[in-house]
């Protein structure tokens, strides 16, 4: 009894201390978030809003009367289409070789005139309803996105038809734009980066088309008539090298029409020049170029691969851990993050058709240059010799799988996703398999890429600035 | 007759439209107890969202003598707090596949992620600690000052018209905070220290100085609802900046002519210190109309004079920025054609502006409204734009009521109006001509 008593007693004032304690802990949780503990996991875990993979339903439609197929998806959130079409093989590095730019002069002066409507008249129905064409003289394709109301498609339609099919090149409209292209000719040594990023292009390619200067040359921009540019849309615009999307709120049929509309009677076959695949000899080498400003500039380049190739994906992922998450990136960390030697240092992979390249660049003051031109190699040598680690592979594929929705913010730009899947022959269901195929990389498959990438002996560079 | 008809039915559209329509975004806004403002902006076709905070301060908030501090604090926000120390908040949003950044200009300072819904919550917590929690080391201070020199040296140095544009813009503002360049000159950033950047801090980054901005896949009470959770128990712990700016004085007019060693082609351009929002609403529509209408794309007046039937100049823009906490922007900026001088160009350019004034009717104006309210539908597709949007115009004052009016407000824009606006623009606003010419360039040829 005694012993219970006592026992009792003091059980009630563990009791006390315990509520109390507990108040305490309450309290301190409430007023002071600071000490609860941050868990970013259970967090994400447990937010509201859950994962959603955003649904693609993409179908081939193909036109009944002509037999025109393209890739549409229909969208209904607003009334809004976006078309994106690729004329293949017919971007500035398939122009003639005695008619560099004549790529370039015909995207520009695409919306200048077509059929009865003069330029200024063509323009201004396309502003009065808020349509734009964009036409674009790529590298290796010709490239044309178009975004309406479902309200003025009709009218879209139409001016798009006409504009593919019966330009009119005046004379007056064909001097206007040559002059604004020579203009921005003379322009592009204004700035060290541009000058850099050509100069780049013909060291690694010498005379191989992938060396040509976008904009063209101006001789050869200078006599280009009226005749050069029919020629060009009779040969380039054709149907057998084009590649269509259409995405919006737009239905089956009304796709069908559209294409059959537009593109119907385009001519079937037409003639174009042919470009080789480049060689490029990675030995190692590199150009100065010497030019008084802010900072020195650098590009490197080592060869990639095509996107279909077997070793995409773990090159992808290679990529991004190294130079192309951004701040987060090994580069980024060291020569940025550490050392405060730079305001960006970053990496890429680019997918042209005739040659691809994994390109790292930088800019950093002539002071502070040399310390970061070493960083960046010991951190190619030391990549290639120690690779990456599960944890490092585990936290790209996070981010590449996270991010996946992000590239669907607009329907312009899942209209260009839908192109490049028919240009890179994705497949149809590459969007369900995307994900799929990033989870599949493995650490070895990961390590034996950067091994055979990231050869630091081999790298071409190019400077500009005070060496 | 004909004139007073046409104005009843302006008036009539104008009216009608006003009950009709709900807003062009379908926004709703409201306020959390410290006064944090929100905004949400719903876009329900892919599950994603943009998240943003805006505070109501930037580089024209700072102390004189250290320009560059809210620039730099804007990176140093990248460096750890208490809680989530070093560059954890930089990894925690790559794993979760967002995309993050910041920018700082001179009336606001704005951090913001494009990310999966899912991660939305995550970012919510990030932001509202950063808000208060913010650790600066000794280390970082250091090292981020040293990159955003390089960042200066890369953004002004590199580019042959940075010393031109700041030129221009010093010329125009005067005595004006905008006069100093947001990212600070070299001695400025050199001399920066961590109190510097802490003070600012302290003083400007609160709730009630900022504005949240949630576009995309979310309704807005669930968005009332993570408000709350995350933003919402953030002490109020300072005030709404509510700095008043000092009146420019009318009709100065400053001439920059410069020369660049790197430069190839003349810039010539006329930039006028502009009402805006803040300094004077009436004007602000019918200067946009005015915009549209001298140079906003290749069928306005200017680009039809001066590059098609002249042949002076190979390009005109005219851009108006009204969305400002001061004076707007108004801007002209011509590439003349390769046989024409800048003196040329520039008589050139007020005798079109003349003429295109005297042209402008009734049909002309409302051609020039109807290219202008075609488009308004395509801010609900990307949720992106839409943020960004009203974030600015938030920081600017302007209500989520006006912004919804837009298609309204400009179809009330009246022709004499405009006239009137334009005419005060070009002869009493404060202006500054700026002439850039590559080196080597006699000036009397």
């Amino acid at each position: 009894m005694r012993r219970g008593s006592k026992f009792r007693r003091k059980s009630s004032n563990i009791w006390v201390y315990f509520v109390l304690l507990m108040i305490l802990g309450v309290c301190l949780w409430w007023k002071w978030p600071l000490w609860r503990p941050f868990n970013p996991q259970d967090l994400v875990e447990q937010s509201e809003l859950k994962y959603k993979k955003f649904e693609t339903d993409i179908k081939i439609v193909k036109s009944p009367l002509y037999g025109v197929s393209a890739y549409w998806m229909e969208d209904k959130t607003n009334p809004i289409v976006a078309i994106n079409l690729k004329f293949k093989n017919s971007g500035y590095a398939y122009d003639d070789e005695k008619a560099l730019g004549e790529a370039v002069l015909v995207a520009a002066l695409m919306t200048e005139g077509a059929g009865e409507l003069t330029a200024q008249q063509f323009k201004e129905e396309l502003e009065l309803r808020a349509i734009t064409i964009r036409f674009d003289a790529e590298k290796d394709d010709f490239s044309v996105s178009v975004l309406t109301t479902k309200k003025n498609l009709q009218k879209a339609k139409e001016l798009l038809s006409l504009a593919l099919k019966r330009p009119r090149f005046d004379e007056a409209d064909i001097s206007r734009v040559k002059a604004q292209i020579l203009e921005s000719l003379k322009r592009q040594d204004e700035y060290p980066d541009s000058v850099l990023d050509r100069e780049m292009q013909k060291e690694l390619y010498g005379s191989h088309p992938y060396a040509r200067n976008p904009l063209g040359e101006a001789q050869f921009l200078k006599n280009l008539t009226k005749d050069n540019l029919m020629s060009f849309v009779k040969d380039r615009f054709t149907r057998t090298n084009l590649l269509v999307s259409v995405v919006g709120d737009l239905s089956e049929a009304e796709t069908k029409t559209l294409l059959d509309d537009v593109f119907g009677d385009l001519p079937t076959n037409g003639k174009n020049n042919f470009v080789r695949n480049a060689e490029v000899v990675f030995d190692g080498r590199e150009k100065k170029i010497l030019r008084g400003g802010g900072q020195n500039l650098v590009l490197k380049a080592l060869p990639s691969v095509q996107r279909t190739d077997e070793d995409f994906y773990p090159l992808f992922v290679a990529n991004h851990i190294w130079g192309g998450a951004g701040l987060t990136s090994k580069i980024s960390q060291k020569i940025r993050e550490q050392e405060g030697l730079t305001y960006g240092v970053y990496s890429y992979l680019t997918i042209d058709d005739k040659f691809q390249l994994l390109m790292v660049g930088f800019a950093s003051t002539p002071d502070k240059f040399e310390q970061a031109e070493n960083l960046l190699m010991e951190e190619v040598a030391s990549f290639a010799n120690k690779g990456i680690s599960k944890k490092e592979l585990d936290k790209a594929k996070d981010y590449l799988l996270a991010s996946y929705n992000l590239r669907f913010a607009s329907i312009t730009n899942i209209a260009e996703i839908l192109t490049a899947m028919q240009k890179y022959n994705l497949g149809l269901d590459f969007l369900q398999k995307r994900n799929e195929y990033i989870d599949k990389v493995s650490l070895k498959q990961v390590n034996a890429a950067v091994k055979k990438y990231f050869v630091k002996d081999k790298m071409i560079s190019v400077k500009i600035g005070e060496f | 007759m004909k004139y007073r008809f046409l104005y009843v039915l302006a008036l009539c559209v104008v009216l009608l439209s006003g009950n009709a329509t709900a807003g062009f975004l379908n926004a709703e806004e409201f306020y959390l107890n410290n006064g944090m403002q929100v905004i949400v902006v719903p876009n329900h076709r892919t599950p994603i969202v943009k998240h943003m905070v805006w505070y109501r301060t930037g580089a024209a908030d700072e102390v004189a003598g250290k320009g560059g501090s809210a620039h730099l604090l804007e990176h140093l926000m990248f460096r750890g707090t208490k809680k989530v120390p070093g560059n954890e908040l930089n990894n925690l949003l790559e794993v979760n596949g967002a995309s993050s950044n910041a920018f700082t200009g001179q009336d606001m300072t704005t951090y913001h992620q494009l990310l999966d819904v899912s991660r939305l919550e995550l970012a919510m917590f990030l932001e509202a600690d950063r808000m208060t929690n913010l650790h600066i080391s000794d280390e970082d201070f250091a090292t981020e000052r040293d990159i955003v020199f390089q960042e200066r040296k890369e953004r002004i140095d590199n580019d042959p018209m940075g010393y031109f544009r700041e030129a221009v813009n010093r010329a125009l503002w005067q005595t004006h905070p905008y006069a100093k360049p947001v990212i600070g000159i070299d001695e400025e950033i050199k001399l920066l220290e961590k109190d510097d950047v802490w003070e600012y801090y302290k003083a400007k980054y609160n709730p009630s100085n900022a504005i949240l901005v949630m576009s995309g896949d979310i309704d807005v009470d669930t968005a009332k609802k993570l408000a709350q959770k995350y933003y919402g128990n953030i002490e109020v712990n300072g005030i709404k900046n509510e700095k008043k700016f000092a009146d420019l004085s009318e009709g100065s007019k400053v001439v920059v002519d410069m020369k660049s060693s790197h430069i190839k082609g003349f810039r010539v351009l006329k930039n006028w210190a502009a009402p805006s929002f803040a300094t004077n609403k009436e004007d602000v529509y019918n200067l946009y109309v005015l915009a549209e209408y001298m140079g906003g794309g290749k069928t306005a007046k200017l680009y039809k004079k001066l590059v098609e039937e002249k042949k002076k100049a190979l390009d005109v823009a005219v851009k108006y920025n009204p969305i400002a906490r001061s004076y707007g922007v108004f801007a002209i900026s011509v590439v003349p054609a390769d046989d024409v001088r800048p003196e040329e160009i520039l008589q050139e350019l007020e005798k079109s502006w003349t003429e295109a004034l005297e042209e402008l009717s009734i049909d002309e104006l409302e051609k020039t409204k109807q290219k202008m309210l075609a488009g308004l539908i395509y801010w609900r597709d990307n949720p992106e734009d839409a943020a960004y949007m009203v974030g600015a115009m938030a920081v600017a004052g302007v209500s989520l009521q006006e912004i919804e009016q837009q298609d309204a407000k400009i179809k009330a824009v009246r022709y004499k109006e405009v006239k009137k606006a334009a005419e005060k623009l070009w002869n009493d606003a404060p202006q500054v001509i700026g002439i850039l010419r590559p080196k080597g360039d006699d000036d009397n040829a």
